[in-house]
């Protein structure tokens, strides 16, 4: 299993976190600043940008870990053989490359914040990070972002979209110091990261079916008759579309947790709200309107028949006896209420739901 | 099928790319000779970024003039990347045929077949918005069927996704536009085509068009042929990082002039217009490479069909 991070470095300094601000002031909303945000990412600025997609790992991360096993301490469990042998145990982690033993001690965002600094991450570089949790976790079910996985996963994510799309990047050893893990560990983890997606770093249309089917298939690349198989046009792409990725992704982040109640991560006392109106059909800069508006509707849905089978579940009295008290907990403000234990749920909190 | 390394056999040395060592190797299982491209994973380093970008590109790239992507095999401590073998690459191929000091070009119609070719081959990849970012004679392969193929996308780049630094280090300095060289970080398509513009020149004379050996040297070159550029011509070109007021003040050269001498075939006024439109100063003035393809010295391979 993997070390705990570390920060011991000469020029970037040592940041420890945990002096969280101390929150006194949640009583009076009326003094949150309100800010408008461009409708393209490009146009965002980094430090916005940095708010919006740490809340946003912190909305995932807090559903994720209540599927997941914590012991008390906090710490992974760690299988014992009995465990692995016991096949039918589905209350082991499978744990991942990205796993750390406990959460380490920096909070995602001091921890995005560091990596955005002093490995100068660009735009594009932070919104890829959040579309690689949802192609990842695609193929790789094993995987999910969580309080063990979430450090790891950022650090390999921006190191291989800086290399790979971004063209002022550094060498790993850079990297690896900034994000408190040793070289050659993020070597394996970025090794890890690539092949489990087939190299397909690339964040347009299809690409996340695409890598789901060539992982099926087993196979490097797909040819012709597999393509058409699958219903895909054997073009790349259709002419100036399916780039608009990392712009649904931005508006998709906003959406859900823009709004400071929305998120528990309270670093900014700021809520975000964007330019264009959803339900308005005249979207200004969006290349295919229609494909937007369709991927909303596609999360709008599904989430509101979560919170029906969720109903369901409760009152059938399924999974009662795996659930714990916890569980019943209130859950927060805009958080979709997510029963323990039932893994089925837990890809859906992907930030865009892949249409299965 | 996912390949493994037992699957080949390596054969005689190919050379050594801009990160790589490259291999001829044979699939003993199909019988068919591929390329075999290792790549040394560095310890500080990790996977070299121009791998990266070279495998997630070329992946996907399935055209007849793009040099095909079959596999990648992981090994402990590098990466093999198996493409699709050609013969020769175009620059050694040009070098074949100059023998001793006389420099010869190609003739014209195999200048034309190829040039096509590559226009095919950068239509693609821009229709893909990919930039290839080092189009120039030794990454373009070529086999004895007379088949061109761009390869090497260890600089290229999507350009539809938006980042906000552009390298201005890219392509080799010889087949490196003029408002790259002025420090323009706004490129797009355009970056390719006046290489492809230098590369059509060197084909007919057999020579490069440009051979600097700094970047203030090739702009001189660039200049010294095609006239100094002002406002008038290029709005823009003051506004260029690296753009210099005191530079002297020169008129274009007469092109077909320049490249007839270099050749014995009848240098005529179609492939003379194609070149002016390639190697336009002005980006926004060149020739995309759609338009390239639909150029009328290509007028006879429409006719066939």
């Amino acid at each position: 299993m993997a070390e705990h991070l570390t920060f011991k470095t000469n020029n970037i300094p040592n940041i420890c976190n945990n002096t969280n601000h101390n929150d006194s002031d949640n009583n009076n909303d009326e003094n949150i600043e309100t800010i408008m945000l461009p409708t393209s990412f490009l146009k965002c600025s980094r430090s916005d940008l940095v708010v919006l997609i740490s809340r946003m790992l912190t909305f995932l991360i807090q559903i994720n870990d209540r599927n997941e096993i914590l012991t008390e301490n906090n710490s992974a469990m760690i299988p014992t053989q009995t465990d692995v042998n016991n096949k039918n145990n589905n209350n082991m982690i499978n744990l991942t490359r990205f796993h750390s033993r406990v959460p380490p001690n920096i909070s995602v965002n001091n921890y995005l914040i560091r990596l955005t600094k002093y490995a100068s991450l660009e735009h594009s570089v932070l919104l890829s990070s959040l579309y690689y949790i949802d192609l990842l976790s695609s193929v790789y079910p094993e995987f999910k972002i969580n309080s063990l996985t979430v450090h790891r996963f950022l650090l390999a994510a921006t190191t291989v979209a800086s290399k790979g799309l971004s063209d002022s990047f550094c060498t790993n050893s850079h990297y690896a110091k900034v994000g408190g893990v040793r070289c050659s560990e993020l070597n394996i983890l970025e090794t890890d990261f690539l092949r489990r997606i087939n190299y397909r770093i690339i964040p347009r249309d299809d690409n996340i079916k695409l890598c789901k089917l060539e992982k099926k298939s087993s196979q490097f690349t797909l040819d012709l008759g597999d393509l058409l198989a699958a219903n895909i046009q054997p073009e790349l792409t259709h002419p100036n579309s399916g780039y608009n990725v990392l712009n649904i992704y931005y508006r998709k982040m906003v959406q859900i947790v823009g709004l400071l109640k929305n998120s528990t991560d309270k670093s900014k006392k700021v809520n975000y709200i964007i330019q264009t109106n959803y339900n308005d059909t005249n979207i200004s800069d969006i290349d295919d309107n229609r494909k937007v508006i369709q991927i909303y509707a596609q999360h709008i849905t599904p989430q509101k028949r979560n919170y029906d089978d969720h109903v369901n579940i409760l009152t059938k009295g399924e999974q009662i006896q795996q659930t714990d008290k916890s569980v019943m907990s209130k859950p927060e403000d805009g958080l979709p209420k997510v029963p323990k234990y039932s893994p089925e749920y837990a890809p859906k909190y992907n930030i865009l739901n892949s249409n299965e | 099928m996912s390949s493994s390394s037992s699957q080949f056999k390596q054969l005689e040395k190919l050379g050594n790319g801009t990160y790589a060592t490259v291999y001829k190797g044979l699939n003993k299982t199909t019988g068919i000779f591929v390329a075999l491209k290792e790549v040394k994973l560095d310890s500080e380093e990790g996977t070299p970024s121009t791998a990266i970008r070279e495998i997630s590109l070329m992946k996907e790239l399935k055209h007849e003039n793009i040099v095909r992507l079959y596999d990648v095999i992981h090994t402990e401590n590098k990466l093999t990347l198996v493409f699709e073998y050609m013969d020769k690459d175009l620059k050694n191929y040009m070098d074949s045929r100059t023998s001793g000091n006389s420099t010869r070009g190609l003739e014209l119609s195999l200048v034309k077949y190829f040039q096509w070719q590559l226009f095919e081959g950068v239509t693609f990849c821009h229709e893909n918005k990919i930039l290839h970012r080092d189009l120039k004679p030794q990454n373009l392969l070529i086999n004895n069927k007379g088949q061109l193929k761009l390869g090497d996308f260890g600089l290229a780049r999507a350009f539809g996704i938006p980042v906000n630094t552009f390298s201005t280090e890219v392509v080799t300095l010889w087949y490196r536009a003029p408002d790259v060289l002025m420090g323009s970080r706004s490129y797009s398509t355009s970056i390719d085509m006046w290489s492809c513009g230098c590369i059509l020149a060197e084909m007919i004379t057999g020579k490069p068009l440009f051979p600097g050996t700094n970047d203030e040297e090739q702009l001189k070159l660039i200049f010294d042929i095609m006239g100094t550029p002002d406002e008038q011509l290029w709005p823009a070109v003051t506004s260029l990082p690296k753009y210099n007021r005191n530079l002297p003040k020169k008129e274009p050269k007469d092109l077909k002039k320049l490249l007839q001498a270099h050749t014995k075939e009848i240098v005529d006024d179609q492939v003379i217009d194609l070149v002016t439109g390639l190697l336009q100063l002005n980006p926004d003035a060149r020739l995309t490479a759609k338009q390239a393809l639909h150029h009328p010295w290509f007028g006879e391979y429409y006719q066939q069909q």
